[in-house]
């Protein structure tokens, strides 16, 4: 059965509807990364056992849902019932015999498996009431916890491929790209270039081929937003990329996706084949002149390969290096042709504002920043997980009232957003719209949407050595600022974090970072230095404690600090076993000793101590 | 205009005039280079001949260079090999039937005849005039 | 054609001609590992960076690489600008710690004051710069041997697995165009040896002296259509069989 004009895509989105009227009621379990890593999968195969075993009215085999990922990360797995929004977290494969007799049975709630809110100690039923998901706001994630992500059938039943069906029938290839352009959404990936503007300039090239990109290569630390797209909800991403294949003149584009990300690639795989398998890929698509095919480039987990003219190099089966932008990508990009490149999160936007209209989504988020952003949000934070806010949010919005605040009520210390090339804002700018440009000018960016809370306990000079590490292993190697200035620049914040820094050392670090960004090739190096120059910027008490104290207030720096026994130890001997040098010694209920020349600072007996009585200074 | 070098070996006495001016007209940092023509016997202990690139038509050190560093001047006529693209494979020594792309091992260079420019230095200083550069008719079977 | 100003001369150029073209033909020494004109501007280095601006920029300038920047009319170059001698001399320095015996750097860093690195040295440094000359090379030879391998601060060049790369004919360009003579390659007698690999030299069938490597003529003759037998002598005997050839018709010209 093939889906070659319109009508049939309606017809089919009618019969789907009313087949799915036979299941009015639904269990619905997140099957997103997280809630994976928990073991969700047998939790669904428990329930459709159990369903199997039992008869339950109203509860099939066929109402047992998995999905892509649910966003509250935090508490997986986590259980839905639709369409009440009874939201069950944490479930272990034990309670599943409970949920099938008590709940869908019977339509008891089992109180354990509730949300608590840690600021009240209140029980939220519904997951709508839920602080996490009443502040946020999906578009890009419409889908995600409600359709199976590899179903066709589930994603055209929500209103799929109505957004391409509209561009290709009632809109020209110029008024789609005007509708992008007056929507007013930028570049999801971080430049935060606008979509619109740059489909203009590719389609105005004159070429006999164009191709359209899609950038899945996200290799922020603790960012998956992309990740939770692509397998949980592809065929947004794949309907976004028609449509602008559309609009620009393409007939062939490529998804590069990171094979770090196996279900990701399994998933756009089959999306892809059911695609084709429809005639939703192929030639003269929805009856009309227009064709288009998608490949998949499965990349090798470079972080430099997300930047445009690395990824199309690594594209056309070249070393994944930048090259000089003087001729830019969308003019001259794959093999020399005229291409778009998007981010996954910016494609799956596209077909929203099709079919909702550039005004519906202009009113969303700041004006220069419209719609929506994804972020996941993770750290020292109480709910961590997928978020997707609009834009022009505060951070102190999201990490009080989504993330419902630091973990054991820590002050907060900093947030680092923009990934690796990001950078830290300490709390005085708590208050800041979190928007494209005012990110940027506070010293931090947008980036792809990673954000990582902080509490007093983090080391700002170790976060700065940890992301300069980072890049110093991901940079491509190829220019010298950014493959031994990089090199240089963590070696230098080793040395403040060792407590051997001389002040000088600061301006020196200062200086090279200022060669680095002028002189980089590309935008990983000049935006390389970001770690410390938003961390000095903020945090420089911080640094100047450990060149002229020799101190590390958080208590992080190996090199300086000491971990000492005071009179809280009540001798229960758990510390010892843990120090895996020997360094304590001590008999039962009596204080315990321990020995400094042999203690290394690894903290594993802080880490097992119940009695506080373990001292970091 | 086709102006080509004549070489007229029965007039050459093996002087070697014409190593020496080009040695000097293809001077490296102010010093003499390496001469690309040099007189040559000619088969008995009295005859000499001056060797020099040809400039052939469909070369030999052209086809094999793979980095295209040798190509024609239009207004010289000349195989001029270019050494900032030069990448010192040896492909036009081997290559060349003549025996006229040399390396230049102190200079770390291959080289060859330029026709410096157009006129060429060794035709100037030839005393005999064995070797001369010269616009030639399809007759002179002496030309090469 | 269009006009632009190379440190306060005008001058002008083609369209699209890259900057260091410009600066080079004007005798302007400015510092570059790797560049050569064999192969496509690469902008590694960094260190032909100039500072660019226009008179309606107003003020704003920018720093672009010269090989990698085509000339645009009403360009302002500036070629040492205080800006760009800090960021060259910044950047001899990071090349210092990694590589203090390459003698280019050497060179290159003494012209710009710096004789031993302000960093710390890099423990695992060698005199490989990674201009990535040698692979650009290779590749535009349509070989293709060797290739950069890894990345950041760990990048090195290779070929395949390490292992000696069938690809290589011998030709030993990477290593002539290899600007701090890091690639080692060894010739002893009609053997040559390099990135691991043993090759059979040609010799002169006159004079026993070696010329190229059999695999690299094979590929002249397969590729370029020269015959096979061009390869059977060294350029000094095939001058002296021209010499002789000459001599024989001038002795018919003296008979006649």
């Amino acid at each position: 059965m093939c889906i070659r004009t319109v009508q049939q895509l309606n017809k089919r989105k009618t019969q789907l509807l009313a087949g799915e009227k036979k299941f009015p009621r639904k269990v619905i379990v997140c099957c997103g990364p997280g809630c994976l890593a928990c073991g969700a999968q047998k939790i669904a195969d428990g329930l459709r056992e159990s369903l199997k075993k039992k008869k339950i009215k109203g509860f099939t085999v066929e109402t047992v849902r998995e999905t892509g990922c649910h966003g509250l990360c935090e508490k997986g797995p986590l259980v839905v019932v639709e369409p009440d929004g009874l939201f069950y977290t944490k479930v272990k494969p034990k309670d599943i015999d409970e949920i099938v007799s008590k709940t869908l049975a019977r339509n008891e709630i089992i109180d354990r498996l509730l949300f608590t809110e840690p600021a009240t100690g209140k029980t939220k039923k519904k997951y709508s009431s839920i602080n996490f998901y009443r502040h946020q706001n999906r578009v890009a994630l419409r889908n995600l916890g409600h359709i199976r992500p590899d179903s066709l059938d589930d994603y055209i039943a929500g209103g799929g491929y109505q957004g391409l069906a509209r561009a290709l029938l009632k809109m020209s290839p110029d008024q789609v790209i005007e509708t992008v352009s007056k929507s007013g959404l930028r570049g999801r990936g971080g430049g935060g270039f606008p979509a619109g503007r740059k489909w203009r300039t590719c389609a105005n090239v004159e070429s006999d081929t164009r191709y359209v990109l899609c950038n899945g290569d996200e290799g922020d630390p603790g960012a998956f937003m992309d990740r939770a797209i692509m397998e949980g909800d592809p065929h947004s991403v794949l309907e976004g990329m028609l449509i602008a294949a559309y609009a620009v003149g393409s007939t062939e584009g490529y998804i590069y996706v990171r094979e770090e990300y196996p279900l990701a690639v399994e998933r756009l795989y089959e999306a892809i084949r059911q695609l084709e398998e429809e005639g939703l890929l192929g030639d003269n698509i929805l009856g009309t002149d227009f064709s288009f095919r998608i490949s998949i480039a499965r990349g090798a987990g470079a972080f430099v390969c997300g930047e445009s003219s690395a990824l199309m190099k690594s594209v056309a089966g070249e070393v994944g290096e930048p090259r000089a932008k003087y001729v830019r990508s969308v003019i001259k990009g794959l093999w020399d042709k005229p291409s778009v490149l998007n981010n996954v999160e910016s494609y799956a936007n596209v077909p929203v504002i099709i079919m909702k209209g550039a005004g519906w989504f202009k009113k969303i988020g700041t004006d220069g920043s419209s719609g929506t952003k994804a972020f996941s949000l993770v750290g020292k934070v109480r709910n961590t997980g997928l978020i997707e806010v609009p834009m022009g949010i505060t951070l102190r919005e999201i990490i009080y009232d989504i993330g419902d605040g630091i973990i054991d009520d820590r002050p907060f210390k900093a947030i680092q957003t923009g990934g690796p090339s990001g950078g830290c804002l300490p709390e005085s700018k708590l208050d800041l719209p979190v928007d494209f440009d005012t990110l940027t000018k506070a010293g931090s960016m947008m980036g792809s949407g990673g954000m990582i809370v902080m509490d007093d306990k983090t080391c700002m000079v170790d976060v700065a050595k940890y992301f300069l590490e980072f890049l110093v292993k991901e940079s491509c190697g190829k220019c010298v600022p950014c493959r031994e200035g990089l090199y240089q620049l963590h070696a230098l914040a080793v040395k403040i974090s060792d407590g051997k820094a001389v002040e000088a050392d600061l301006d020196r670090m200062e200086q090279l970072s200022d060669v680095i960004i002028r002189g980089s090739l590309c935008g990983l190096g000049k935006s390389g230095p970001n770690p410390f120059l938003s961390t000095i910027r903020y945090f420089r008490d911080e640094y100047l404690a450990h060149i002229r104290d020799k101190r590390c207030p958080a208590g992080v720096c190996k090199n300086l600090i000491t971990y000492e026994i005071n009179d809280k130890c009540t001798g229960c001997l758990a510390c010892i076993p843990a120090c895996a040098y020997e360094a304590i010694t001590g008999k039962k209920d009596e204080i315990h000793i321990l020995d400094q020349k042999k203690c290394t600072q690894c903290g594993a007996c802080y880490a097992v101590c119940r009695f506080d009585a373990i001292d970091v200074t | 205009m086709d102006k080509r070098f004549v070489v007229t070996p029965n007039l050459c006495t093996g002087c070697r005039t014409c190593e020496l001016a080009c040695a000097f007209s293809h001077s490296v940092n102010g010093k003499p280079g390496l001469s690309r023509i040099y007189p040559l016997s000619a088969g008995t202990d009295e005859a000499w001949v001056p060797v020099v690139c040809l400039q052939c038509e469909n070369a030999a050190c052209v086809k094999a260079c793979l980095v295209d560093a040798i190509a024609r001047n239009p207004e010289t006529g000349a195989l001029e090999l270019d050494y900032d693209r030069c990448v010192r494979c040896m492909a036009c020594v081997a290559a060349c039937p003549f025996g006229c792309s040399l390396p230049d091992d102190q200079h770390s260079l291959v080289v060859k005849c330029d026709l410096c420019g157009g006129e060429p230095v060794c035709a100037m200083f030839c005393p005999t005039k064995a070797l001369a550069h010269q616009e030639i008719c399809s007759s002179d079977r002496k030309s090469a | 054609m269009v006009n632009l100003t190379v440190n306060g001369k005008l001058v002008q150029a083609d369209e699209g001609e890259m900057l260091l073209s410009v600066i080079r033909r004007l005798k302007i020494d400015i510092p570059s590992t790797c560049h050569h004109d064999a192969v496509e501007p690469y902008g590694a280095c960094r260190l032909c960076t100039v500072e660019i601006t226009k008179t309606e920029w107003n003020g704003w300038k920018n720093y672009v690489t010269a090989c990698l920047y085509p000339a645009e009319e009403g360009l302002i170059i500036s070629t040492h600008a205080p800006e760009v001698i800090e960021l060259r001399k910044t950047l001899l320095d990071l090349y210092l710690a990694r590589s203090p015996g390459a003698a280019l750097i050497r060179e290159m860093a003494a012209e710009y004051g710096i004789t031993a690195t302000s960093f710390q040295k890099v423990p695992d440094g060698d005199n490989c710069i990674l201009c990535a000359l040698c692979t650009r090379v290779c590749d535009a030879m349509g070989f293709h041997a060797i290739s950069s391998v890894n990345r950041g601060h760990g990048k090195e060049i290779a070929p395949p697995l390490k292992e000696p790369p069938p690809d290589c004919v011998g030709c030993l360009s990477c290593a002539q165009v290899c600007p701090t003579d890091f690639i080692q390659y060894k010739d002893k007698g009609k053997t040559r040896t390099i990135w691991g690999k043993k090759f059979k030299l040609l010799t002169c069938k006159d004079t026993g002296r070696p010329t190229i490597t059999v695999e690299f003529a094979e590929h002249l003759s397969r590729q370029r259509n020269i015959p096979a037998d061009y390869f059977e002598h060294d350029h000094e005997s095939h001058r002296r069989q021209l010499a002789l050839t000459l001599g024989k018709l001038a002795e018919w010209d003296r008979k006649e």
